[in-house]
């Protein structure tokens, strides 16, 4: 019903090709002069340098949004996909060991557009302080949590902030300079969005995993961002965080949404600054209709239940993830994600089965540059088999404090972060399946589960070698969502 | 006699075990896997480790071996459901049964599940030509289809 809704309107999407400038506006945009803000204070600044890889990798992503802007602000179009992509290149492949200060490296963008450069900065913090908090080793998850809810309304309290809302992607991303940029500039567009992968699927890496076991995993999501997600010119859209790091954005909604806003805000700069025939005053006025039409303050008193379809303030979301806006095509609970077609976020991603409700939550599988939720350890397992390359399981186990964090190599063969892990997999209905294929801490807790579950009494406990040779093959309960891509019209692919 | 049937059980098992699709998408042309039907498998099955990854033909699967370094075990549909043509890559040489030949008469890659296919012999492959209507074909052995697969396109 929402697609259809959603056909009709965006068939008739007739927006202003250069809207007015609210009368709204905040006043602070049309400010002269910076305004450098800090870090909430905090003894876990800088915890993103416990993986030094990762960190370093983060602070090269500020040197290639600044370069690119620099060259845009400059009036270097030309030279965008050459010279500016390869002094980018460069820098991306010797990344910096500190963070750099993106307004020394583009100082023309920043007198032309300072405005810009405060929400972006301001964001931008938000993003590192996130990082920071999830990797510091001296707080249990519980802190951690009651830290991020408190860095969000740090974030929040200054006028730069932008909303925590969901919003309607497809709206955003329908202007009528949208898209300018990605087809222009393909390769740089590729570098932005592979920023963007590597700044969403982080947050699943780290939530709730122990701190010794954040950096192996970028061993994995390292190599796929700097071999493969940074030239990707394939990619329909912009990487969103509940598509790559669903638990994070599931459990904090506002921070998901405000990263996603925040990386439509950098496609729509792009666009707008790549535009050709805009005068000056035009481009101005455009950036900072695009700043408002995200900022916090421009939906003071909306919520979630703010639902004006494909407007400004649609603010739906998908009923099994609040933490992320409605995006094309999208129905309920169905989405289409670039490098997996059609899938349904409320269910496994390879056996079809509704996700569980209560613990165990099942397990996500990162591979191939995607990430899904699975029901089970057996579903998860299948489907990185499935899949060329390396992958990462992440699981619930008995205890709801000890995360299965699993890492495989080419072949499939597993390292767990759990030496004693032991799984229980008596293969059977896969409605079922969260009960039968299931991962325990060691052999005593296998043992109490199959007490409390006479039905699987006798089962033997697998070790991880023995479990990781095990394929269950093509669950019956599978059904492919068989639609066509939405971002291309009349093919399939 | 009894050998046969165990045999022939243990073939079907072992088949059954490597048919794993997922009807996803194909690692290498990125189109839809082809399932198997009642009169004909369609799926392949590249083997690497304890990896089962299904391609949508053969000329998919030698397009894409590069990205694997060590050992192959393919299980490529023939002419008989249930009964895959195993071909195998040890130290970076391809092998397969004596007999088998292969057709890649593609012209659109979307066709590639028909004709990008094993047979285990030629008698199988003629009859599968002749029951298609396909013409100038030509049955390639196993070195002159990774030849014809790894050549630079033009």
């Amino acid at each position: 019903m929402i697609a259809l809704l959603s056909l009709v309107l965006s068939a008739g999407f007739s927006q202003d090709p250069l809207p007015p400038v609210p009368p709204d506006l905040p006043s602070w945009i049309r400010a002269k002069g910076m305004d450098e803000l800090y870090y909430k204070s905090a003894p876990y600044n800088w915890s993103i340098n416990r993986i030094p890889k990762f960190a370093r990798d983060m602070y090269a992503t500020g040197v290639g949004h600044a370069m690119a802007y620099e060259a845009l602000a400059s009036g270097r179009e030309a030279e965008l996909e050459t010279t500016t992509f390869e002094r980018i290149n460069r820098i991306l492949k010797n990344p910096p060991r500190l963070p750099v200060d993106e307004m020394a490296l583009s100082p023309t963008f920043v007198r032309k557009y300072g405005y810009l450069e405060k929400v972006f900065d301001w964001a931008h913090t938000l993003h590192f302080q996130t990082i920071d908090v999830l990797a510091y080793p001296g707080w249990n998850d519980a802190r951690k949590e009651q830290e991020l809810e408190e860095l969000w309304s740090f974030y929040q309290s200054e006028p730069y902030a932008l909303t925590g809302l969901p919003m309607n992607m497809e709206y955003l991303d329908s202007l009528s300079y949208s898209k300018n940029f990605r087809h222009r500039y393909p390769k740089l567009n590729g570098l932005f969005w592979g920023y963007h992968w590597l700044q969403t699927v982080n947050y699943d890496m780290l939530y709730r995993v122990p701190t010794a076991d954040q950096a192996p995993q970028y061993e994995v999501i390292g190599d796929r961002y700097r071999d493969v997600e940074l030239y990707n010119e394939t990619r329909d859209f912009m990487p969103m965080t509940a598509e790559l790091s669903p638990r994070f954005a599931k459990r904090f909604p506002q921070l998901a949404n405000a990263f996603d806003n925040l990386h439509m805000l950098h496609d729509n700069v792009n666009d707008i600054l790549s535009q050709p025939g805009l005068t000056d005053l035009q481009r101005e006025q455009q950036l900072q209709i695009a700043i408002y039409r995200v900022l916090d303050s421009t939906h003071q008193g909306e919520s979630e239940d703010t639902i004006r379809p494909n407007s400004l303030h649609d603010h739906r979301h998908p009923p099994s993830m609040p933490g992320m806006g409605m995006m094309v095509g999208s129905d309920e609970d169905e989405m289409y994600m670039s490098g997996m077609g059609w899938m349904n976020m409320s269910e496994c991603g390879h056996c079809s089965v509704p996700m569980p409700e209560e613990e165990p939550w099942g397990a996500t599988v990162t591979a191939d540059g995607w990430t899904m939720s699975v029901r089970c350890l057996m579903c998860a397992r299948d489907m990185a088999s499935e899949t060329p390359g390396r992958a990462i399981i992440r699981a619930a186990t008995e205890d709801s404090k000890k995360l299965l964090i699993l890492v495989s190599d080419d072949e499939g063969n597993w390292t767990s972060n759990i030496s004693n892990v032991v799984f229980l997999e008596k293969f059977g209905e896969h409605p079922d399946c969260s009960g039968w294929s299931r991962a325990f801490t060691n052999d005593s807790a296998l043992n109490q589960y199959l007490v409390a579950n006479p039905e699987y009494a006798g089962m033997p406990g697998l070790n991880l070698s023995a479990w990781s040779k095990l394929n269950q093959g093509k669950p019956d309960t599978y059904r492919r969502i068989d639609r066509p891509n939405p971002y291309k019209r009349g093919g399939d692919k | 006699m009894k050998f046969q049937t165990l045999f022939v059980t243990a073939l079907c098992f072992s088949v059954a075990s490597v048919t794993i699709a997922h009807e996803g998408d194909c690692p290498f042309c990125k189109l839809k896997l082809v399932q198997n039907t009642a009169e004909q498998d369609n799926e392949v099955v590249l083997r690497f480790g304890n990896k089962k990854i299904e391609y949508r033909c053969i000329f998919c699967v030698f397009k894409d071996q590069k990205r694997y370094k060590g050992d192959l075990v393919v299980y490529a549909p023939s002419e008989k459901v249930g009964e895959p043509v195993i071909l195998k890559r040890t130290e970076g040489k391809w092998t397969g049964p004596d007999g088998v030949v292969f057709l890649n008469s593609f012209k659109k890659h979307v066709d590639c599940a028909a004709l990008s296919r094993a047979f285990s012999n030629s008698a199988a492959y003629d009859a599968y030509v002749k029951k298609n209507d396909l013409k100038d074909t030509k049955a390639l052995t196993l070195v002159e289809f990774i030849d014809f697969v790894v050549k630079p396109a033009k």
